[in-house]
């Protein structure tokens, strides 16, 4: 009688320890992938806002240019990617702008001296359009600027649209 | 003894059950969490970019517009009020026409309105008309996600040159 009960014991013991140890393991790896895909998934938001951000930049470039050509009174010289500006700076002294896409990038030269890029190292610019709008009264600049960020694997670009009137040709 | 004995052992194993489940259920709550605000966070830095866009183009319609009235004041002066216009880029010029046109994901659309003026000569919202300026209402509405998101940009244009 007490043979039988001791080994009725020890059998009970073992078979409860296997079905717990299977179902701690089957829980640990439900929630070690839960939370290695969640880890996954933070890196790749972390990466998406990061390019997100480095896009929004592009507007800034956008921003300068549609400034500069609202302030100047004549356009010099305007081909697809190549805008010059004449323009007034603050101490009365003429100067000729210049925007320009040179590989990825826009310059900016002010009387042929080159200044630098408008665009943030991490942003490429795929393509730049300048377009002049001659009204009855003065002139105008369409601008169309795609732009993606070299920290994105799928390469998508982003279009910004702006039109300028000058300012200046009133 | 021995009835107390197995008693204890369930005892223990109810405990860390309890304990087990506690656990997971905090995992799991922190991981839905996380993940809810890495959505969040790609849905916000989305939108802020086509905010961004959506600012240009509204800007890009008021000065559309403006050179629209630098061609011939009668290009407004002839077009409806409350009713929606496109602008379209054609002959070197900008155009408005009522032909629904959009830009990628954004639609923007102009619309006109008689301008008043009070006793003073101001611009105000009633008074006597005046028929030498209009109200231009520019908006730009797109799609984010499943909602419709839109910015809108009113002015006032004057025939400043007829």
């Amino acid at each position: 009688m007490m043979y039988i009960s001791k080994f009725k014991k020890i059998n009970d013991k073992k078979g409860y320890t296997l079905v717990e140890l299977m179902f701690y393991i089957a829980l640990f790896s439900l929630l070690s992938m839960a939370i290695i895909s969640t880890f996954i998934t933070m890196s790749k938001a972390f990466k998406e806002t990061t390019i997100q951000a480095d896009l929004l930049q592009s507007s800034n470039i956008l921003e300068r240019i549609s400034r500069e050509v609202r302030q100047a009174y004549d356009i010099n010289f305007i081909s697809a990617t190549d805008l010059r500006l004449n323009t007034i700076e603050s101490n009365n002294r003429t100067i000729i702008l210049r925007f320009v896409l040179s590989g990825y990038n826009i310059q900016v030269y002010q009387d042929d001296v080159f200044i630098g890029n408008l665009n943030i190292p991490s942003i490429e610019v795929t393509s730049l359009s300048f377009t002049q709008i001659t009204t009855a009264q003065g002139k105008g600049v369409r601008i169309t600027l795609s732009t993606r960020s070299n920290r994105d694997s799928l390469s998508r670009t982003y279009d910004f649209y702006s039109t300028a009137a000058l300012r200046g040709s009133y | 003894m021995e009835f107390n004995s197995k008693l204890k052992i369930s005892k223990q194993r109810g405990s860390m059950m309890v304990e087990i489940l506690v656990v997971a259920a905090i995992l799991v709550a922190t991981t839905i969490v996380a993940l809810e605000v890495a959505h969040k966070s790609i849905y916000v830095a989305r939108q802020s970019l086509h905010q961004s866009q959506a600012a240009f183009l509204l800007e890009e319609g008021v000065e559309a517009t403006r050179i629209v009235r630098d061609n011939a004041w009668s290009q407004i002066s002839g077009l409806s009020l409350s009713t929606n216009y496109y602008l379209s880029f054609s002959g070197g010029t900008w155009v408005l026409s009522v032909t629904p046109s959009t830009i990628g994901i954004f639609t923007r659309t102009v619309v006109f309105s008689s301008a008043y003026r009070d006793g003073s000569q101001n611009l105000a919202s009633s008074g006597t008309l005046d028929a030498q300026t209009k109200l231009i209402t520019v908006t730009v509405s797109w799609l984010e996600g499943t909602q419709v998101l839109s910015k809108n940009l009113k002015f006032y244009i004057t025939d400043l040159f007829s």
